[in-house]
């Protein structure tokens, strides 16, 4: 059981960090596509942004909710992944053959770049929602203090 | 236009064990139907493309359309397809035989249970199908990951049993990576049809010899070759009743079929396996590992124990046969595997309906069962005479090729080691049968008999018992159809 950290300047400078936190995550998993980066390291930082708040607002506050909602979206990423492949068979192209789905105003190459970012995302969503089931199964070994 | 069957083959799966969490948490009775159609799916794409294979040779499916030896790619040949279809059902009826006994040992664990084992059978299919030796390190691994926490899932004396095998495991798998990265500095690529075309160029390195060592190592630990067989017993005697005969029948089974792809398509039956003696020493391992197999088995007490050193020493036969240097050998081989399988998942049935019914796994707690279960001592009695051998059934036609596969081999050795193996295991069955049918046990607690089995239980059990004899009935045909379609090129 994770409690409130007891320093209101703790809580302050959270709440100043966390979305710019969670932008340079974003900004991480999209810049991939030019440079280091991409849906891992992006995921990893999102994730670190929903684990902090449960560690300065503690388990029952509403603050965390995001990392409450993340857990029942345990799988989400990799459906995310496996449609866009899915996608890309039902237009006649291998799994995950992204230049297979005619995009109205994409060339062949674009249209790769795209579905490369979308499959990134599956990972990021993945990666942070296994980020925070980690934690939550880790210190709420205790079942009735289980966060979901 | 590409035939998907291929892909989906091992999507299917893989999309209903991602989708299971997320359902579950929703409509958690969702979670059996979804599982068993996903499967069902996959056996109908199996089917379908496997006769396409039979009919116009193999294909190569290149994911995400970059082409082999730069892209991945699955393919799916004589042998692999005749594999998928045989793991698809048996997968299938292990799913089926699952639901009821669920509840008694996995309590709430029923979303975790789902999405692994779905998991760990599109892993599998995924090693039967991958054309490329990392991605085969990537399955097996996958697959071994869900089997460790299969067989941990019901907690207590299981997490042991699951952690010895964790560690074990992963000895094998990094084995076996440690051997790709060396097969990959002698060759540069890690394409098996690619590779075996630039080998000849590295054939007299020494890297290529020392990463072969080390995948075959890796690989003899995954397939419980003794003397590595350590992990498997105590894994199969604790693991939940559900997950031991997806267990049993399947995992050893594919590692066995990895072995048997890199020794012959990767490394090539005419060169490395010949000037080496490789057929040779993997022969060697499988005659020690029948006959010590049998043996062992006929040493213990625990029903399921016994069930899994007659796996292991199976393990040993069908390597016999696949080593035998000749076609007969190979086929004999491969027809028992499949069989293997299916008589595993048998056993493990049926110790689970006994489990389930009066809580028995001692062998001296099975007294005067026979009488009141029907249908399962028929199917125990089926499923011995095929283990042991005797016609009609598939146990019989696989043993037949295999000794006729070592008689034209002249391995008089091995001829030996897969007669006495089949005389002990004779023993070991009479043992069961015999307390099945003899007097009632002193003690009256043995015989508490809970109602019946439930329907589902039998009806997998039945389906698997008739289809040993399907396939002694038709052994004529899926042999010849193996020897057309599924032996690796230039064996004699």
């Amino acid at each position: 059981m994770i409690a409130a950290h007891d320093s209101l300047i703790v809580h302050m400078i959270t709440r100043v960090l966390l979305p710019v936190i969670q932008l340079y995550g974003i900004y991480v998993l999209f810049f991939g596509q030019y440079g280091p980066g991409g849906g891992f390291v992006g995921g990893v930082i999102f994730g670190a942004s929903l684990i902090l708040t449960l560690l300065v607002f503690g388990a029952r506050s509403n603050e965390n909710y995001l990392a409450k909602r993340a857990l029942r979206a345990d799988g989400l990423g990799l459906i995310i992944y496996a449609g866009i492949g899915g996608l890309c068979m039902i237009f006649a192209g291998q799994f995950l053959n992204y230049s297979a789905v005619p995009l109205p105003g994409f060339d062949p190459p674009a249209t790769r770049s795209l579905g490369i970012l979308g499959t990134m995302i599956g990972v990021a969503v993945d990666i942070a929602v296994t980020s925070i089931s980690i934690v939550d199964s880790l210190s709420f070994a205790d079942e009735e203090g289980r966060l979901v | 236009m590409t035939s998907q069957a291929v892909c989906l083959i091992f999507l299917l799966p893989f999309s209903a064990a991602v989708a299971m969490p997320m359902l579950g948490a929703w409509r958690r009775s969702w979670c059996r139907p979804l599982a068993l159609s996903a499967v069902g799916l996959m056996a109908l794409f199996a089917f379908s493309a496997c006769y396409d294979v039979l009919t116009q040779g193999p294909v190569r499916y290149a994911l995400g359309g970059w082409d082999p030896p730069v892209g991945i790619v699955l393919v799916l040949d004589g042998l692999s397809g005749l594999l998928a279809v045989a793991l698809s059902l048996v997968s299938l009826a292990c799913l089926f035989f699952g639901g009821p006994a669920l509840p008694k040992d996995l309590g709430s664990k029923v979303v975790p249970y789902h999405t692994l084992v779905l998991l760990m059978i599109s892993a599998l299919a995924g090693v039967t199908l991958s054309g490329d030796l990392f991605n085969l390190f990537v399955f097996l691994e996958v697959s071994a990951l869900c089997a460790y926490a299969l067989v941990g899932l019901s907690g207590g004396r299981a997490l042991i049993a699951a952690f010895r095998y964790l560690i074990l495991g992963t000895i094998g798998a990094s084995f076996y990576l440690l051997g790709v990265g060396y097969f990959y500095a002698a060759t540069g690529t890690l394409n098996m049809e690619d590779f075996l075309n630039r080998l000849p160029d590295a054939l007299h390195s020494k890297a290529v010899l020392t990463g072969l060592t080390f995948i075959l190592l890796g690989l003899a630990i995954k397939a419980a070759m003794v003397p590595f067989h350590g992990w498997l017993p105590d894994a199969y005697a604790h693991a939940p009743d559900a997950v031991v005969p997806l267990l049993a029948s399947l995992v050893t089974k594919v590692s066995l079929y990895a072995m048997t792809r890199i020794t012959f398509w990767v490394l090539g039956a005419s060169t490395l396996t010949y000037e080496f003696p490789l057929l040779f020493l993997l022969s060697m391992g499988g005659t020690v590992g029948a006959v010590v197999g049998a043996f062992l088995a006929l040493t213990q007490q625990d029903l399921r124990r016994m069930f899994a050193y007659g796996g292991i020493s199976h393990v040993g036969l069908i390597v016999i046969g696949i080593t035998a240097g000749n076609q007969t050998g190979f086929s004999g081989g491969v027809f028992y595997l499949a069989n293997d399988a299916v008589m595993q998942a048998t056993l493990f049935f049926i110790a689970g309906i006994i489990m389930y019914r009066c809580g028995a796994r001692d062998l001296n707690q099975l007294g005067h069962l026979g009488s009141q279960m029907p249908w399962t001592s028929a199917a125990l009695i089926v499923t011995a005479l095929s283990m042991i051998g005797i016609p009609p059934t598939g146990g019989f036609f696989g043993k037949w090729y295999m000794v006729l596969g070592a008689l034209e081999a002249k391995n008089y050795l091995a001829v030996a080691a897969i007669l006495s193996s089949t005389l002990l295991t004779l023993a070991y069955f009479v043992r069961i049968i015999e307390r099945m049918f003899g007097e009632k046990p002193s003690n009256a607690s043995a015989a508490q008999l809970a109602s019946e089995e439930p329907v589902e239980m039998r009806v997998s059990m039945g389906a698997l018992a008739a289809s040993i004899i399907l396939l002694g009935l038709f052994s004529d045909r899926i042999v010849g159809l193996i020897l057309r379609s599924a032996v690796p090129p230039g064996l004699g």
